[in-house]
C-alpha cells in the first residue's frame, strides 16, 4: 500500500509537473526548490519555530533526549533537497518525525527546506581570499596544527579530526577557531585534572564523563577510565588546550588557514 | 484451556535436564486473581504486586519489600530483559500482579509477560492513524487494572480496555479529537468504580479536562475542565476567549485519598506557552493542583504553582500523599516539587500553603508569599530577542515520578539546575497546529549544567542530601523498606542510594538513557526491581545462592 501510494505520488509528480508546485502532499522528485528567496528562508524560519522547534530546539541544533538530530550541519537522512522535502512530506516511519499536515502546500514545505538549507553553508557560495596551498603547508609546517589535528588519518590526536571540518564549521567560526579557541569548546575537548587515592595526578582530555565514571586521554595518547567512587578528586578545566594563533600566524596566513580548512569535505 | 499445558508437562518432565523444568515451571504458575478496588486501597499490604503507575493511591513509590535492602543490593544482578520490538524510548512504568507484567511500549501497545522471566503471554498492538498530533515524542507510561480489565491511554487519544488474560480489546472510546491536538500518554487511576484520566495537548492550544469512564461500558461518567468556562468561577482569569485554546493539560496520573475521597491532579502550562500576552490574567486552573471529588469530579479546592505561566512550567507531576509531623501535629499534606524549581507541602484537605523554597536553581522568581504565590522577578518573560531564565523549558523536575520513604520522611526528586534563553513569538489558533508562541535555547553545552538526586524534608522544604548525576535525568524514583532509593539517569546508568544518606550503594550501565521510573515486585518469595533504559526493560533480583 505505501508502495503503491509512493508510485501514485511520483506519477502525479510527472504528470502535474507544470501545476507541481500547487499542489499538496505529495513527494517532490527532482523539480528542485524554486522557493529560495530570503522571505522564503524567513517563512521557513517561522513554520521551523512553531512546527519542528520543540523536538529539534529553536536553533536547530537538536536534542539527544528527543533523539532529534542536529539540522545546522551535514544531515545523514537526505543529501539533497528533494530528500529534506520527502523526509518533511512522509516523515520517517518508525520514530517521532511525523509528516507535516497532508494539506499543507508544498510551496510551504519548500519554505522549510530553505530554511534547512540556510543553516548550513553552501561551498559554492563561499569565496574566500587565502590560498589552499598555503593553508596546507601552514597546516603542517608553521602552524604545527598537525601535531594535535588528523586530516585523512595523518596527524595527532590532541585535537578534533579535521578531515572534514568545512562540512560542519563556517569560515567565520573557523576562523573564531583560531584566534580565541577558549570561546565555544565544547565538552569532549575540556581537560580534566583526576587525583587518585594516593595524591596521583593525571591530566588528559575529557573523551566521556557519566554519572559514575570518567575517561581521558593523556598526552602520550594513553586511554585511562576512572570510577568516580575510586579517585580522590576531579576537576575540570573548560578551556581548549589550543594555542591561539593570533600573534604566530599574520592576517593573510590564518585566511590561508581558514581556506584550506573550509575545503576540506567528504567530496574532496 | 488448560489441558494443552498439562499435556506438555509430562513432556517437559521426562527429560533429564534440570534447567528445562525449572523453566517449564513458569508456565504453569500465576494463579491471577481480579484486581478488586478494596487490593487497591490497601495495595501497600501486598507489595509483592505493583498495581498502578505510582505503587498505591498516594503515589508514594514506596515498598515495603525489603529483601533487597542496603546490606545486599550489591548482589543485584540481571535476571532477564525484555526488548520492546519498536524502537523509541520507552517511559512505560510496568505493572505487576499475581507474578504477570504488563509492559506498555511505544507508540501506544501493550504486553504481557511472565514477571520471573520476561516471556511473552500475550500484545497488543494499537492501531493509530498517520496524522497524529503530538509534541514530545511517541510515549506510553502505563495501565490501570480493575478486575481483569486493563486500561490504557493511546496517542490517538482513545482509551481502551483490553482484557488481562488474552490481550482482547473489550472497549475502545475516542476521549478527544486527535485532529484537534489531543492524545494520551499517561496511565489511568482507577477511583472506586470508575477510571480516572487526563489528556494531553497543551503545546496544540487544547482545552484540558480529567475524565471518568464506566470501567465496564466506557461510558463518560464525568468531565471536569481544567479551565473553568463561562460564568464558572475563574473564567475571569483569561482575557477575551483564551480560555477556549488555553492548554492546561493533565497528562500524567494523579493521586487518590480514600478517607478524603478527594482526587489530586496536576495541570499543564497555559497555552500559547511562551506568550502570555494573548492571554492576561492568571489563567486557571493552569499550572495547578487541583482536588477533586472521588465521585463527582467537583472540584473542591486547587492551589496554582505559577499564575500566568509564560515558560512551560507545567504542574505535570504526580502529588505523592502522606502524613506528617508538622509543627508538632499530625498532617495530611500533599508534597509537590513543581517543574518552576519550588518545593511545596499543602494541607491536602483544604488546599493550605503550608512550606515552600527553591529546590534548585532558578532566575524567574524573588521567592513564595505567605500563601505560596511566587513573587516574579521583574522582566523574566520571555522576549523577541531572547531571555536567560532559569530553570530552562525542561524545567527544574518534569514529569517523572518523585519518591517519598515511610522510613526516612523524606521527599526524592530528580532535579535539573539548568538555563535557557527563552523566546517569543506571534501566532495564530489553527485547530490542529502547533500554539506555542515561541520556544527556548540552550547556550551551554548540556554536560555544563548539573543535576542531582534530592532528599528534601516536607515539614521544612529544606534539603537533607544531594547525589550529583549527570545532567539532565528524566528517571522516576523508587524507594523501599529495605532502606533504598532506586533511580536511573540521563547517561544509562540504574542505580540505588542510601535513602536516609544519599550514599551510593550500588549501579549499573544499562548503556542507554533512562527515561522511565524502577518498580519492585516479588514472586514465589523473591524480589525483583524493574527499570526500562532506552528500548529495553530490565529486571534484577539477587544472585541466587
Amino acid at each position: 500500500m505505501g508502495n503503491l501510494t509512493t508510485r501514485l505520488g511520483r506519477l502525479a509528480t510527472v504528470a502535474l509537473s507544470g501545476l507541481f508546485l500547487a499542489t499538496s502532499g505529495s513527494l517532490a522528485e527532482d523539480a528542485g526548490n524554486l522557493y529560495n528567496t530570503n522571505f522564503d528562508i524567513n517563512a521557513g524560519l517561522r513554520y521551523f519555530e512553531r512546527q519542528c522547534s520543540r523536538c529539534h530546539g529553536f536553533d536547530a541544533k537538536g536534542n539527544d533526549e528527543t533523539g532529534a538530530p542536529d539540522l545546522t550541519g551535514r544531515l545523514t537522512r537526505a543529501s539533497t533537497e528533494v530528500g529534506i522535502f520527502n523526509i518533511i512530506r512522509t516523515g520517517i516511519p518508525g520514530t517521532a518525525m511525523l509528516p507535516v499536515a497532508s494539506d499543507l502546500p508544498d510551496a510551504q514545505v519548500w519554505q522549510l527546506v530553505a530554511y534547512i538549507g540556510s543553516l548550513s553553508t553552501n561551498p559554492a557560495n563561499i569565496n574566500l581570499s587565502g590560498s589552499l596551498t598555503n593553508g596546507a603547508s601552514l597546516f603542517t609546517n608553521k602552524g604545527d596544527c598537525n601535531s594535535c589535528h588528523m586530516i585523512d588519518g595523518q596527524g595527532g590526536r590532541q585535537g578534533p579530526d579535521l578531515s572534514r571540518v568545512g562540512e560542519r564549521r563556517s569560515p567565520e567560526e573557523l576562523l573564531s577557531d583560531m584566534l580565541n579557541p577558549h570561546a565555544d569548546v565544547a565538552p569532549r575537548w575540556w581537560t580534566i585534572r583526576v587525583t587518585d587515592k594516593s595524591g596521583l595526578v593525571r591530566e588528559g582530555l575529557r573523551m566521556n564523563e557519566d554519572s559514575f565514571s570518567v575517561r581521558i586521554i593523556d598526552d602520550d595518547a594513553n586511554l585511562w577510565s576512572y570510577p568516580k567512587n575510586q579517585i580522590a578528586s576531579f576537576e575540570r578545566v573548560e578551556e581548549s588546550t589550543m594555542p591561539s594563533y593570533t600573534q604566530t600566524l599574520s592576517d593573510s596566513e590564518v585566511d590561508d588557514l581558514v581556506a584550506y580548512l573550509f575545503s576540506l569535505r567528504k567530496e574532496n | 484451556m488448560n489441558r494443552f499445558p498439562l499435556l506438555l508437562t509430562g513432556i517437559f518432565l521426562a527429560l533429564p535436564l534440570q534447567a528445562q523444568e525449572d523453566e517449564f515451571q513458569t508456565v504453569i504458575t500465576p494463579a491471577f486473581s481480579p484486581v478488586t478496588w478494596e487490593r487497591l486501597v490497601n495495595a501497600e499490604s501486598e507489595p509483592e504486586n505493583w498495581m498502578m503507575y505510582s505503587g498505591t493511591l498516594d503515589s508514594q513509590r514506596y515498598s515495603r519489600l525489603d529483601q533487597i535492602n542496603t546490606d545486599n543490593v550489591t548482589e543485584l544482578e540481571m535476571k532477564w530483559s525484555y526488548q520492546i520490538p519498536v524502537i523509541d524510548r520507552a517511559e512505560t512504568v510496568p505493572t505487576v500482579v499475581d507474578g504477570i507484567m504488563f509492559i506498555t511500549e511505544a507508540p501506544s501497545n501493550l504486553t504481557a509477560v511472565d514477571a520471573r522471566t520476561g516471556r511473552v503471554y500475550w500484545r497488543y498492538d494499537h492501531e493509530l492513524p498517520e496524522d497524529l498530533r503530538i509534541c514530545c515524542g511517541r510515549n506510553n507510561r502505563g495501565v490501570a487494572i480493575l478486575g481483569e480489565t486493563l486500561f490504557m491511554s493511546t496517542l490517538d487519544a482513545h482509551l481502551v480496555a483490553i482484557d488481562a488474560r488474552t490481550g482482547n480489546v473489550l472497549w475502545d472510546v475516542e476521549v478527544a479529537d486527535y485532529e484537534a491536538g489531543y492524545s494520551k500518554t499517561a496511565a489511568p487511576l482507577i477511583v472506586k468504580d470508575k477510571v480516572v484520566t487526563g489528556i494531553a495537548g497543551g503545546e496544540f492550544g487544547i482545552r484540558g479536562f480529567i475524565d471518568a469512564y464506566d470501567p465496564v461500558t466506557g461510558e463518560l461518567e464525568w468531565r471536569t475542565y481544567a479551565i473553568p468556562g463561562p460564568g464558572e468561577p475563574g473564567n475571569d482569569s483569561w482575557s477575551g476567549d483564551s480560555w477556549k485554546t488555553g492548554g492546561a493539560a493533565t497528562w500524567i496520573t494523579g493521586s487518590y485519598d480514600p478517607d478524603l475521597n478527594l482526587i489530586y491532579w496536576g495541570t499543564g502550562n497555559p497555552g500559547p506557552d511562551w506568550n502570555g500576552d494573548v492571554r492576561l490574567g492568571d489563567n486557571l486552573y493552569s499550572d495547578s493542583a487541583l482536588a477533586l471529588n472521588g465521585d463527582t469530579g467537583e472540584i473542591a479546592w486547587h492551589f496554582q504553582f505559577t499564575p500566568h505561566d509564560v515558560h512551560d512550567y507545567d504542574s505535570i507531576q504526580v502529588p505523592i500523599l502522606a502524613d506528617i509531623e508538622y509543627q508538632g501535629s499530625t498532617r495530611k499534606v500533599m508534597m509537590w516539587a513543581n517543574r518552576n524549581a519550588f518545593f511545596y507541602t499543602i494541607d491536602r484537605e483544604t488546599g493550605e500553603f503550608l512550606e515552600g523554597e527553591a529546590y534548585a536553581s532558578q532566575t524567574w522568581a524573588q521567592g513564595l508569599d505567605p500563601n505560596g504565590r511566587p513573587i516574579r522577578v521583574p522582566g523574566m518573560a520571555p522576549t523577541y530577542e531572547g531571555i536567560l531564565v532559569s530553570p530552562p523549558i525542561v524545567g527544574a523536575t518534569n514529569w517523572y515520578s518523585p519518591g517519598y520513604s515511610q522510613q526516612t520522611g523524606l521527599f526524592y526528586v530528580t532535579s535539573f539546575d539548568g538555563e535557557q534563553e527563552f523566546f517569543k513569538r506571534d501566532e495564530d489558533y489553527e485547530e490542529g497546529e502547533r500554539f506555542t508562541g515561541g520556544g527556548g535555547r540552550y547556550n551551554q553545552p548540556m554536560d555544563a549544567f548539573h543535576s542531582s538526586i534530592r532528599a528534601i524534608n516536607p515539614a521544612t522544604a529544606e534539603i537533607e542530601w544531594e547525589f550529583p548525576i549527570m545532567p539532565r535525568s528524566s528517571a522516576g524514583i523508587t524507594t523501599t523498606a529495605g532502606g533504598i532509593v532506586f533511580t536511573g539517569s540521563a547517561d544509562g546508568y540504574f542505580f540505588a542510594l542510601d535513602a536516609a544518606s544519599g550514599e551510593e550503594l550500588w549501579h549499573i550501565s544499562l548503556g542507554a538513557r533512562v527515561h522511565a521510573a524502577p518498580m519492585t515486585f516479588a514472586v514465589d518469595g523473591q524480589q525483583f526491581v524493574t527499570i526500562a533504559s532506552g528500548n529495553v526493560v530490565y529486571t534484577f533480583g539477587l544472585k541466587d545462592n
